[in-house]
Order: structure tokens, then C-alpha cells, then sequence
């Protein structure tokens, strides 16, 4: 599995000794089952019947040109699309074998169970405590607030830069501090799935490098969905991979496909579908 | 080819420093160094203005009368200076206004900025700007012919003719705009990417609303209310009409009472002759409503420069 990132950055899988049950690239345990979602703008279709399978404690890759729609459906496993006037979903989104977008289901829990880290770092104007403890505080915990942040702070590898300025804000932090006090910030409500939207795309190399090395460290806990447009990326972090496409319909609309889904290493190395193989060369020249 | 070749060929480079004065640019600089220095001018001018009467007034009256008598009546014979019911009046029917203005007008921005869809903001956001261009007169009318009766008739306290309540909740109802209008105008200003990360913490709306949002825009509501306070103080009409003439010493928001400026404007149109202590007294209750207006702000600035969250 993975082979292809046997790459500078992250060290391989293996590695690890953690409580993450070596995994079988041919089964998949899942943790969302999605089929056919389509998701819709207004009238307009942005994306039209996606069926895919998120691994138990993997990372999947959402990869793709622009407008293909990848955020899109990445927005759609914690609701933020509600957020959105117009926006609306059809098709089945199951977390377990709960409908994420059924009648009875509270997107404010949703969004509790399944975290979120956006393309740009989007710390609050408040000290580093504070935008650690702010998920613990809106959802009602009380007690020691303390453990809680320095645990989530460990986990995303900022403890040790931070530790000594809690107090400080957000803000005076770099972009990769940024990025993972925002890791952090999300690890503190204890979500079982964490979803990235482009999360190293507004980052330099290193800190970049940190946060791929994070997010297999993370994996060992918890789900990870991650939409990138650097490929180099997906194939390096990531244990699946779904390619989407923007396609053209016989109306002249176009749409966001999926177009194929595997492991990561046979997508970068032995693609079935010609346009994946297209895509996948054409960056790499 | 070899750089020597390269500078026998290409031709000489053409120098950068054919200056060219343009001078629209300095016309324009200077028509706006103008205005900035109109502004300044004009408020140096007040504060001279007010200076030279007002350092008269105090030859002739005492500080300390002025600062601890509870007893007005610069007009009358014998004059009394006692400023401090017509601070107190000024004071309760700002307190009041600014009761009324501030949980609504933030509950009103609020909602236009996280709760309102766009179609539903196009609509009120001007509507509400419109009720802060209706007469002061007119509002003033309003109080004493529509909410004092009302108050009258269903409160089970004593309440004057001309009170302080009904003038203090009209002023309040002047300044909605101000407060709504600028707080929705900073709050809307605060970056999305801020409410998607709190909604993706799980966050509902209120709790966006409450606990990020309205903390980021914290200064710009500052600001907001500081207007709006300012502008309830120095508000003249709307006190004349509702609120009277008589400058008891009371705290009783139902008695009638005087503020600074329904004092000035009633002196003010009266008949005392230049230079007389009458005269005079306008102008030291204007420098003292500018002085505490001055101070309010510099208070504010710096509640602001403390306890603002500046992102970006």
C-alpha cells in the first residue's frame, strides 16, 4: 500500500506501532457510504452522482482540476453546504448507517462529530488558549479546560512551540502555526472524522511537510478526508483516492464527476480510466 | 554572442528620470489637504468660541457654585448657577435612549448580518436608515403627543406632562439606526472564514454570533455606540418638546427636566444680550458638553485599544 510515498517527507506507515490495526488495501471498513449524491446550487447541478467509500481510520484524497467539485462534496460529510443559501443535496450520505442528511439529524452535531480544517488558517482574534478551549466551551464541557487544550495542542504537534505563550494570540502566530493550532482546535471537540480543504495551500514547503507528517500521525485516531490540488500530496499522504472531473452534459452543462476511486498507489501508478491517466501524467510532464 | 556584442548592437537604454510634473495630482492632493484641514479648522473655531465666553462666565461665577449647586436659574433674578440639574437631566434622558438604543439596535444588527438572507437585508437595512432621517421635530411631537399620554394612562406611577422617560425612550428610538446600521456594517466586515471555523466546531448560530462574531467586530460596535451616545447627549428638539423646560433636580425619569442642550437652545433663543453672565452661561454649559463628550470618547478609544480582537 501506498508505495508511491515512500517520499522525503513522511516516514512510512509502518512505522508506527500505534492502536491502528494494519490495514488491507483491499477491504475497506467504512465510515461513510456515499451514493449517489448529486449536490445542486439554485437549479444549477455542481456535482451529479457520486458513490464512494471513506476507509475507517484512512486518509482519502480528493483530488482534481478546479471546478470539479471536490470541495463541494468534501463540504458535504459535515453540512457545511446548510450554510450555503440555495445549496441542497440528494442522494445518501451514511456515517455508519445514520443518514447525515436525514429528517431527525442535527447538522450542529454533525459538524461536533466530524471536524473541519479549511484552505486558509482561520484562528479566532483570541489567545491560542481560548481557540483551543472554544469547541470544549460551546459544546458544554465543564471542569479542567487546561488538560484538555495541552492534550489536543500534543496531538497537533504545537505544544512545544506554544506552551509557554498560551495566552498570546492567535494571530501572532506563522501560517503553519496557524494551520495546526486550527488542527488543534478541531482535535479538541473530539470528532471521529476530520475533513481538509486544501490545508497546506496557503503554506510554505516546511510548514507544509509538518502538516502531512501530522496527518499521518493523526490517522492512526481518526478518518481523514483531504482535498488537495498537489498531487505530489495526495499520492504521498494519503491510503485512497478518489479523482474527480468536470464533465459536459448533452445540455452543455457541466458537472462534477467522480471518475475513479482506488488505492492511492494504483491510482498514481495503474490508473483504469484514461482520464485519471491523463490528469495524473500531464502534472507530472 | 558575447556581452560586448550585446552593448555594440542594443541601443543605449533611455534614462528614467525625464521627470513629468503632473499637475492634476497636485491639484487634487491640495483640494484634499482642503477639506481635511476644514474639518480640523472648524473644530479649533468651536473650541475658541466656546473658550473666550465661557473663561467669562467663570470671572464672574464661582467653579465651585457652578460644580455643586443643585439650584439652576441663570435667567431669572436672582440668577442661580448650579449646573448640576441640567447634568443630571442630560444624563438620565442618555441613559435611557441608550437603554433603549443598545439591546435593540445590536439585536437588529445581529440578525441583518448572521440571521437575514439577502433578500430580507435589502429590504430592512434601508427602511431602518430611513427612520434615522425623520425630523427631530417631528419625534419630538411623537413623544409628547403619543407615548407620554400612553405612559399616563397605563402607568400606575405619577408621570409629568413633560418627562425625561418619554423624551430619553423617543431619543433612543432616534438612535436605533445609528447603532444597527454601523454594528451591522462591522460585523459584516468580519471575515467569513471565521464563522465557517465555528461552525465547523459545532457551533449554532447564535453561538457564531454571540461568541465570534460580535467580539471581532467589537471596536466597530464600540464606535457604533459611542455615536449614538454622543448624539443622544447633544440631542435639543426632541428634549425641548417632551421633556420641558423646568430644571428640577430629580432623578425620577417621570418629572419633568432640562438638559444642556435644550438649555442652550432655550437661552439660546431667547433675548440675552452679548456678554451679559446669561449671555456667558450658554457657552460654559456647551464647553461642558463638550468636555464630557470628549471624555466619553477618549474613555471609549481606550476600552477599545483593550479589549479589541484584530484579525487579519
Amino acid at each position: 500500500m501506498n508505495t508511491m510515498a515512500g517520499s522525503l517527507s513522511s516516514p512510512p506507515k509502518t512505522a508506527f506501532d500505534g492502536p491502528k490495526a494494519p490495514r488491507d488495501p483491499a477491504s475497506l471498513d467504512p465510515v461513510f457510504t456515499v451514493s449517489g449524491l448529486s449536490v445542486f446550487y439554485g437549479d444549477y447541478e455542481a456535482v451529479r452522482g457520486v458513490d464512494l467509500n471513506i476507509g475507517h481510520r484512512e486518509i482519502t484524497a480528493l483530488i482534481g482540476p478546479s471546478g470539479c467539485g471536490k470541495s463541494t462534496v468534501l463540504r458535504c460529510f459535515n453540512r457545511m453546504n446548510d450554510l450555503i443559501a440555495g445549496a441542497r443535496v440528494s442522494g445518501k450520505i451514511l456515517y455508519y448507517d445514520e443518514d447525515v442528511y436525514g429528517d431527525h439529524v442535527d447538522p450542529i452535531e454533525v459538524r461536533r462529530r466530524i471536524g473541519m480544517v479549511f484552505q486558509k488558517p482561520n484562528p479566532f482574534p483570541k489567545s491560542i488558549f481560548d481557540n483551543v478551549a472554544y469547541g470544549p466551551r460551546v459544546n458544554g464541557v465543564k471542569g479542567d479546560l487546561g488538560s484538555v487544550v495541552e492534550e489536543a495542542l500534543v496531538k497537533a504537534a504545537l505544544w512545544d512551540e506554544v506552551k509557554d505563550k498560551l495566552k498570546a494570540s492567535a494571530l501572532s502566530l506563522s501560517g503553519g502555526q496557524q494551520q495546526r493550532l486550527c488542527i488543534a482546535r478541531t482535535i479538541a471537540v473530539k470528532p471521529e472524522v476530520i475533513l481538509m480543504d486544501e490545508p497546506c495551500s496557503a503554506l510554505d514547503p516546511i510548514a507544509t511537510t509538518k502538516i502531512e507528517d501530522l496527518m499521518q500521525e493523526l490517522a492512526r485516531e481518526y478518518t481523514i478526508l483531504i482535498v488537495t490540488h498537489n498531487m505530489q500530496q495526495a499520492a504521498r499522504v494519503s491510503d485512497r483516492t478518489a479523482f474527480f472531473t468536470a464533465e459536459v452534459d448533452d445540455t452543455g452543462v457541466r458537472h462534477g464527476r467522480l471518475v475513479e476511486f482506488d488505492e492511492t498507489s494504483r491510482i498514481f501508478t495503474n490508473p483504469v480510466d484514461k482520464r485519471t491517466e491523463d490528469y495524473i501524467t500531464g502534472r507530472f510532464g | 554572442m558575447g556581452m560586448a556584442d550585446v552593448s555594440e548592437i542594443a541601443p543605449a537604454p533611455q534614462a528614467l528620470g525625464r521627470s513629468r510634473r503632473r499637475h492634476g495630482e497636485s491639484v487634487v492632493k491640495a483640494v484634499l489637504l482642503t477639506a481635511a484641514l476644514l474639518s480640523v479648522a472648524t473644530t479649533v473655531g468651536i473650541v475658541a468660541a466656546l473658550l473666550e465666553p465661557t473663561v467669562g462666565f467663570f470671572t464672574h461665577v464661582g467653579i465651585v457654585e457652578f460644580f455643586t449647586s443643585t439650584d439652576w436659574g441663570p435667567l431669572f433674578k436672582p440668577p442661580s448657577f448650579g449646573v448640576i440639574p441640567v447634568v443630571t437631566g442630560t444624563l438620565i434622558t442618555t441613559v435611557i435612549a441608550i437603554a433603549v438604543a443598545v439591546p435593540l439596535g445590536l439585536a437588529a444588527a445581529v440578525y441583518l448580518s448572521e440571521y437575514a438572507s439577502a433578500r430580507i437585508r435589502r429590504v430592512i437595512k434601508p427602511t431602518l436608515e430611513v427612520l434615522a432621517g425623520i425630523p427631530t421635530v417631528a419625534l419630538g411631537f411623537f413623544a409628547l403627543t403619543l407615548v407620554t399620554p400612553v405612559m399616563r394612562d397605563w402607568s400606575p406611577f405619577e408621570i409629568s406632562l413633560k418627562n425625561g422617560l418619554s423624551a430619553g425612550l423617543v431619543v433612543g428610538v432616534m438612535i436605533i439606526p445609528i447603532v444597527a446600521s454601523l454594528s451591522e456594517d462591522a460585523m459584516a466586515a468580519v471575515p467569513n472564514g471565521l464563522r465557517e471555523g465555528a461552525y465547523a466546531l459545532g457551533s449554532s448560530r447564535m453561538t457564531v454570533a454571540l461568541r465570534v462574531v460580535l467580539p471581532a467586530a467589537f471596536s466597530g460596535v464600540v464606535a457604533a455606540i459611542i455615536l449614538a451616545v454622543s448624539r443622544a447627549a447633544g440631542e435639543t428638539m426632541i428634549v425641548v418638546i417632551a421633556a420641558g423646560s423646568n430644571p428640577l433636580f430629580t432623578v425620577n425619569p417621570a418629572d419633568e427636566m432640562l438638559t444642556m442642550a435644550s438649555f442652550i437652545a432655550q437661552a439660546g433663543s431667547g433675548d440675552a444680550p452679548v456678554g451679559t453672565v446669561a449671555y456667558n452661561t450658554i457657552f460654559a454649559v456647551g464647553s461642558l458638553l463638550f468636555v464630557l463628550t470628549f471624555l466619553m470618547n477618549w474613555f471609549s478609544a481606550r476600552l477599545v485599544r483593550r479589549y479589541r480582537e484584530v484579525y487579519e
